[in-house]
């Protein structure tokens, strides 16, 4: 592997070329350029936080906030998957001709999802800050940001090795990216982007099984990081806020807020990068068949 | 491109293992028994050849012989099933019809995309991009997406591009036809010019002419193996009085 990333290095200046070019290429037929790649989110995150703030989670302020923190980590993850599955079957005409290491391909999809994602938070972070300036009560932001680049971290290693696995395996089985199309949108409701882990935590499955549901639950990578996205900028969410006007809470809720918890967070650390690790070795097993599939 | 450029090739195989089943998907993976279908299929059954620092070798013979094999096997694009490769100095595979072109960019775009996967710098490539439009004589069409490029333009663009890397190396499958009479002529000149500052080069043809214009030795490969190897006169000679004798191909 250390050989395969020196090799790596060598070319870094093909893939820093292959990160513009994808970015280039993918706003440039359109009139509204990069505005298209926030626009998406910035509809769904509106049509969501319609829904739920209205009919759902009526009485929680800021859901707007909340949905978007952890929709932006899962859309980064999703869109990696999405585009590095199709990036070597695209550039076979490419590969098939020249020489350059193949994970330039994948690497280069995740990286400009990568370069959107990092917008779309500075995005999400001037959103907090205009609706703080807009109705001032606490700021909005707590102090837990600080960690927030491990978040970026492990959501990137985890979307990298991802990407190499789905990228090397539709090479040869098409079929592979409708099942990671399935496997995504089923992803979402095993997530906590519109709900919280404290409703999770709440509900009869997990007080009845002894919190067996929760902790299951938390060992899906995506759906930690999003409680860890929304735990480490947002304040706690606290279900006591549901409980019906003269009721008293606490008959009605059994589990506060719930602090982010380090041990799930080393456990999806640690997943993700193994995931990295093992996509990374999965893909160098099989790059040299790409150009010779059947 | 200074006399360097070494192909040291010994023992090399290439095996396939192509499926007539089709395009693959799980459905065929699962089916297992489908694997009958797998037919294996050598394609070069260990050659050895060397090609001397400005030396330019043709190799020659008839479709499925294993000569864009050999080309794509030094251009690093497959992996050897056995033997050994050895290559000095820089390569530069002269890519058909701007198959490293995408059809959205421009062509100026596209030069420095290509340039930098065979290897060059950002700042190299700066440098160069001038030579490169004016020797493709596109003109003002260089700032317009290649996808409006007719198919004789996508060729000249990455033929200009290949020959102003400075490879030690230049790998050529039958491309030098690429545009008009003037433009070959250019090619041609271009070629000498490379040569003649000690660039070495190994090509893929089934025009003689061109073969018997460039060449210093020929190579004819014949179902996976060397054949015949010598001065192209010779070699061609015998190539094409082939079909004379009754059991040659």
């Amino acid at each position: 592997m250390l050989a395969e990333l020196k090799e790596l290095w060598r070319y870094r200046e093909l893939l820093l070329v292959m990160v513009q070019r994808d970015l280039k290429i993918r706003y440039k037929n359109s009139a509204l350029g990069f505005l298209w790649s926030f626009l998406n989110p910035l509809l769904t995150v509106g049509v969501m936080t319609f829904v739920y703030s209205n009919f759902i989670f009526q009485k929680q302020p800021n859901m707007a906030a909340y949905i978007m923190a952890a929709y932006l980590p899962f859309m980064f993850f999703q869109m990696c998957l999405l585009d590095s599955a199709q990036s070597i079957i695209v550039a076979l005409p490419l590969i098939k001709k020249i020489y350059f290491p193949r994970e330039i391909l994948p690497l280069a999809a995740v990286l400009s999802n990568f370069v959107n994602f990092l917008f779309a938070l500075a995005i999400f972070f001037a959103y907090l800050l205009i609706n703080y300036a807009l109705h001032p009560g606490s700021f909005p932001i707590q102090p837990t940001v600080v960690i927030l680049p491990l978040l970026i971290l492990i959501s990137f290693c985890l979307s990298l090795g991802a990407s190499f696995i789905v990228s090397a395996l539709n090479t040869f089985y098409e079929d592979i990216k409708y099942i990671v199309g399935v496997v995504l949108y089923l992803l979402f409701f095993l997530s906590p982007v519109v709900y919280f882990d404290e409703t999770v935590a709440n509900s009869h499955l997990n007080q009845n099984s002894g919190w067996l549901a929760y902790k299951i639950y938390n060992l899906n990578p995506i759906a930690q990081l999003c409680t860890a996205y929304k735990k480490a900028v947002l304040a706690p969410y606290d279900p006591r806020v549901m409980a019906p006007a003269g009721a008293s809470p606490d008959e009605i809720v059994r589990v506060g807020a719930i602090p982010l918890s380090w041990k799930y967070l080393a456990i999806t650390g640690v997943t993700s990068f193994l995931v990295l690790y093992l996509g990374y070795t999965l893909f160098n097993r099989l790059k040299w068949r790409f150009v010779e599939r059947p | 491109m200074s006399g360097n450029g070494l192909i040291d090739i010994k023992e090399l195989r290439k095996e396939f293992n192509l499926s007539t089943s089709g395009a693959a998907s799980i459905k065929t993976a699962l089916l297992w028994w489908k694997r009958r279908n797998m037919v294996h299929l050598q394609v070069l059954k260990g050659i050895s050849f060397q090609v001397h620092p400005g030396e330019c070798v043709a190799v020659i013979g008839k479709n499925g012989a294993g000569k864009s094999t050999l080309l794509s096997l030094l251009a690093r694009v497959y992996k050897p099933t056995s033997g050994k490769i050895d290559i000095k100095g820089r390569i530069a595979p002269l890519l058909e019809l701007g198959a490293g072109f995408h059809p959205d960019l421009t062509g100026i775009e596209n030069i420095y995309f290509n340039g930098v996967i065979l290897g060059l710098t950002r700042e190299e490539m700066k440098a160069r991009t001038d030579k490169i439009v004016e020797f493709s004589e596109i003109g003002d069409h260089i700032n317009a997406p290649t996808r409006t490029y007719s198919s004789g333009m996508l060729a000249r663009l990455g033929f200009s591009v290949a020959v102003h890397v400075d490879a030690d190396i230049l790998l050529v499958d039958e491309v030098l036809a690429v545009g008009d009479y003037d433009f070959e002529r250019k090619c041609y000149a271009k070629i000498d010019e490379f040569r003649a500052n000690g660039g070495t080069i190994l090509f893929v043809s089934h025009q003689m002419d061109a073969v018997r214009r460039v060449a210093d030795r020929c190579i004819w490969l014949k179902d996976g193996e060397i054949h015949r190897v010598g001065p192209p006169d010779q070699v061609i000679g015998e190539y094409e009085g082939r079909d004379l004798a009754p059991e040659s191909g």
